[in-house]
């Protein structure tokens, strides 16, 4: 079986269009958590999200482009573009053939599906722009990726809500070890930060109104956030024989589901992928030393994997180094599995804790270490990564360090 | 009111095609000008936004053989605008 490793990530999000922009204030836990500026909020309860700034799509894209292009599926392109053009590929022959795109996304193109909906429900419009149907696709950013990049390999999207793009990269993952493909570029990509998306979302009541503070006696909901990232995954033998940069190895991928219920997460399900992704690395859970969590700052959610980390872990949960850094980034959603891996591998590769930010008092339900608001400099050699999703569909990902 | 119409068809064309707007005539040929059938659609889109008129499917894509040049189009909006105000 072959061993994987990752040559090249990029991504973009509220903390900048960059991996670089990512990692230096993920690293110093800047929030990019604000006020929503996409719309007018007049009326909502939830009036903050981690958006995308200084965004501008006519200066990125062409302008006939755009035309078939969801904000959503514009994220995943720039992210993409960024890794590969980091990991040092051009695509062509059978290089291309051998490449595969998997992009995840919780929703697809949802500006353009509610923007459009929006004018024939309710202003009369007669008839809908051509491309309203290839532009909305949760697929889209796949094609875009394959057609911008020249890759010919197999190609989809996946959708699992918060867990879209850990099956993204697991199914790479399976994808490269199984010898259908040398290379992947996968992650996720999300953008519904719109009017009635928001809305829908403040209906389920797991919505912050201030700010993300995960495992804190004060948190109070999620945040929104908006982006995408990508990595580029090479078989060892693969990035080996092109001298290709690494970054780490991606050594374990545990899936499971809960079968419980739509909202509630179940500590079960949870455990049942942490263990499976040990299983698939051939770790002993003394192992890990840093576990990137799922960690939403919902009240449900937090002591829930709190106490599927001890189930997993026993007497070494405690020596175990937790944080979410989606107080940072917000929960990027059908991104959020790639954002936090990459943010998992920049831990692996700055032998860094990143911090868990807003943090104010311990809740005596999450007992953990979470690196409370300041980065932690240790040492790393295996990190896990969590994804727990709406519907208890369960993704868990290890990656180590690649030094022989 | 024939000349505004010319002139808005003229425009939409010219956006899609990219090209100048002084070098879209009622001559200009919309195959050799690089209008393929997923273009046509946006153009169509277009036009009927603008008119406000509704070109019905069969006069859609390069198999329409009317459809030749730009004063083709301008005539086939004429005639549906004209439909529609006796209708």
């Amino acid at each position: 079986m072959s061993r994987i490793v990752i040559t090249g990530m990029g991504c973009i999000s509220s903390l900048g269009h960059t991996c670089k922009d990512f990692s230096s204030k993920l690293m110093k836990g800047v929030s990019g958590i604000g006020p929503i500026t996409l719309f007018d909020t007049t009326g909502f309860r939830v009036k903050v999200a981690a958006e995308v700034k200084d965004y501008d799509e006519l200066r990125l894209f062409p302008e006939k482009q755009l035309s078939k292009l969801d904000r959503y599926a514009q994220f995943a392109l720039i992210a993409s573009r960024e890794a590969v053009a980091d990991a040092g590929l051009e695509f062509s022959g059978p290089l291309a053939e051998r490449t595969a795109v998997v992009h995840g996304t919780g929703i697809g193109g949802q500006t353009t599906q509610e923007l459009n909906y929006f004018k024939v429900y309710t202003q009369g419009m007669k008839r809908l722009h051509p491309f309203t149907v290839p532009k909305l696709i949760p697929s889209a950013g796949a094609s875009w990726i394959s057609m911008d990049l020249g890759i010919t390999g197999p190609a989809f999207a996946t959708t699992s809500a918060c867990s879209s793009a850990g099956h993204a990269i697991g199914m790479s993952m399976l994808m490269l070890r199984s010898g259908i493909a040398d290379v992947a570029v996968t992650g996720g990509s999300e953008a519904l930060i719109t009017y009635g998306t928001i809305k829908a979302w403040e209906g389920l009541r797991v919505m912050s109104n201030d700010t993300c503070r995960p495992f804190s006696l004060q948190r109070n909901g999620m945040v929104i956030g908006e982006g995408a990232g990508t990595i580029v995954l090479e078989t060892l033998d693969h990035a080996r024989a092109r001298g290709a940069a690494i970054y780490g190895e991606v050594t374990g991928l545990g899936m499971s589901s809960d079968a419980h219920d739509m909202l509630q997460p179940l500590d079960k399900g949870a455990a049942a992928a942490m263990q499976a992704a040990l299983s698939d690395a051939g770790l002993a859970p003394e192992s890990i030393a840093y576990i990137n969590a799922h960690g939403t700052g919902t009240p449900q959610n937090d002591p829930t994997e709190t106490r599927a980390i001890r189930q997993v872990f026993g007497s070494h949960a405690d020596k175990l180094v937790v944080s979410s850094t989606k107080s940072i980034h917000g929960h990027t959603l059908g991104a959020a599995s790639a954002l936090e891996a990459i943010a998992t591998v920049l831990a692996l590769n700055e032998q860094k804790a990143p911090p868990t930010a807003n943090f104010q008092d311990p809740d005596p339900q999450c007992d953990l270490d979470y690196v409370p608001n300041t980065a932690r400099p240790m040492p790393i050699t295996h990190a896990m990564s969590n994804s727990f999703a709406f519907g208890g569909l369960n993704t868990v990902l290890v990656f180590s360090r690649c030094n022989d | 009111m024939s000349e505004s119409v010319s002139d808005a068809v003229l425009n939409i064309l010219a956006k899609h095609t990219e090209l100048d707007r002084d070098k879209v005539t009622p001559d200009t040929p919309l195959q050799l000008s690089g209008v393929d059938s997923l273009m046509m659609v946006e153009i169509i889109f277009d036009l009927e936004e603008h008119f406000d008129i509704s070109i019905p499917d069969e006069m859609l894509g390069m198999q329409n053989q009317k459809l030749e040049t730009a004063a083709d189009v301008v005539l086939l909006v004429e005639e549906l605008i004209q439909k529609q105000q006796t209708a």
